[in-house]
C-alpha cells in the first residue's frame, strides 16, 4: 500500500489527518509532518526522511505538501532522487481522503496526477453552483 | 537597485515568495550561496512558485557582482543562507542598505532573538560589525513583522 506524508507550515498536517480520521475512521501508514520557524532545511530534511520511511512498504510513498515553493515542499523535493516519492502541493482534504480511498488500486505515480487533478476539482464556488441549478426566485 | 538583502537558511521559500516578493515588488532574486551555485536539481525546486515576472539568478558569493545589480532600475531582493555569507558578500562589495535576518535555525550555542532567528555570538558580533560599517542590520521574517535591531553582541 503506497504510504502518506502530509507536510505542512505549523500544525495543519496534524490537523488535517485529524480531521480525515474523524470523517473516514483509521486511516493506516500516514506520518505527518510540522515545519516550525526555528526549523533547519537539514531537519526538516531528515525528518521528512524519517517521517517516510515510517510509512514506506516498498510501494513508494505520497507526500501532500501545503505550499508549491515552501519548505516542506522544496525539501521533500530534494529527496526525490534517493526515495521513492511524489510530491503534491496545495493538499486539501478531499485529496487526502480519496488518496485513502484509491491506493491500493493505482501505482503511486498515477495515484499522484489522479490526485491532483481531484484535488483541483474539489475547490469550486458552491453557490454558484448551487444558483445554476436552484430554480430561479 | 539592490532594494533588500536578506539572511534566509531557507532561501526562497514561502515567506519569500508569498510576502517580500510582492511587498519589495522585486524583479530580479538573486540567490548568492554557494552550496547551491551549481545543484540543478535544488535550483528547480526553489524556482517552482517564484512568479514568471520575477528574474532568479543563482551564484556563488564571490561571484556575486553587486556593482552590476545597484547599477540598474530592477528591483533586485538578494539572499544569503546565513550570516557568514552576508559578511563574504559585504567584503565583496555589497553596498550599505537594509539586510534582514529573516531564518536562521535553532541549534546549540545559538540564542533565541527572534521567533525564527537563533544566533551564535560569533554571528551576533558579526551583525553588529556589518551594522557599525553602515548596513541597516534588523531581524524580520517577514514585512508585517516589526523589524527590531540586533541585540549587541555580549
Amino acid at each position: 500500500m503506497v504510504g502518506l506524508v502530509v507536510a505542512s507550515h505549523g500544525r495543519l498536517a496534524d490537523e488535517l489527518v485529524a480531521t480525515a480520521r474523524q470523517i473516514v475512521g483509521d486511516l493506516p501508514r500516514v506520518a505527518t509532518l510540522s515545519v516550525e520557524p526555528h526549523s533547519s532545511p537539514d531537519e526538516i530534511r531528515a525528518q521528512l526522511k524519517s517521517a517516510v520511511k515510517s510509512v514506506d512498504d516498498g510501494e513508494g510513498v505520497l507526500v501532500f505538501a501545503d505550499l508549491i515553493g515552501g519548505s516542506p515542499c522544496t525539501q521533500s523535493l530534494s529527496l526525490c532522487q534517493q526515495v521513492r516519492i511524489e510530491v503534491l502541493t496545495g493538499v486539501n482534504l478531499p485529496m487526502l481522503l480519496k488518496a485513502n480511498s484509491l491506493r491500493g488500486q493505482v501505482s503511486l505515480v498515477d495515484l499522484a496526477h489522479q490526485l491532483a487533478q481531484y484535488g483541483q476539482k474539489h475547490i469550486t464556488c458552491a453557490s454558484d453552483a448551487l444558483r445554476a441549478r436552484a430554480p430561479a426566485a | 537597485m539592490i532594494v533588500l538583502s536578506r539572511i534566509d537558511n531557507r532561501l526562497i521559500h514561502g515567506q519569500v515568495i508569498e510576502a517580500w516578493l510582492p511587498h519589495l515588488r522585486v524583479r530580479r532574486l538573486v540567490v548568492a550561496d554557494d552550496a547551491t551555485a551549481h545543484d540543478l536539481m535544488a535550483q528547480a525546486a526553489m524556482g517552482l512558485a517564484v512568479p514568471e515576472s520575477v528574474e532568479v539568478v543563482h551564484v556563488a558569493i564571490d561571484a556575486l557582482d553587486a556593482r552590476a545589480l545597484s547599477a540598474d532600475a530592477v528591483p533586485t531582493l538578494i539572499l544569503f543562507r546565513d550570516v557568514s555569507g552576508a559578511v563574504r558578500a559585504r567584503q565583496h562589495g555589497l553596498p550599505d542598505g537594509r539586510l534582514t535576518v529573516g531564518n536562521v535555525h535553532a541549534g546549540p550555542g545559538r540564542h533565541a532573538v527572534s521567533r525564527s532567528v537563533f544566533l551564535t555570538a560569533d554571528e551576533a558580533a558579526q551583525l553588529d560589525a556589518l551594522g557599525a560599517s553602515g548596513m541597516d542590520v534588523v531581524i524580520q521574517a517577514v514585512p508585517s513583522e516589526a523589524p527590531l535591531k540586533v541585540p549587541r553582541a555580549a
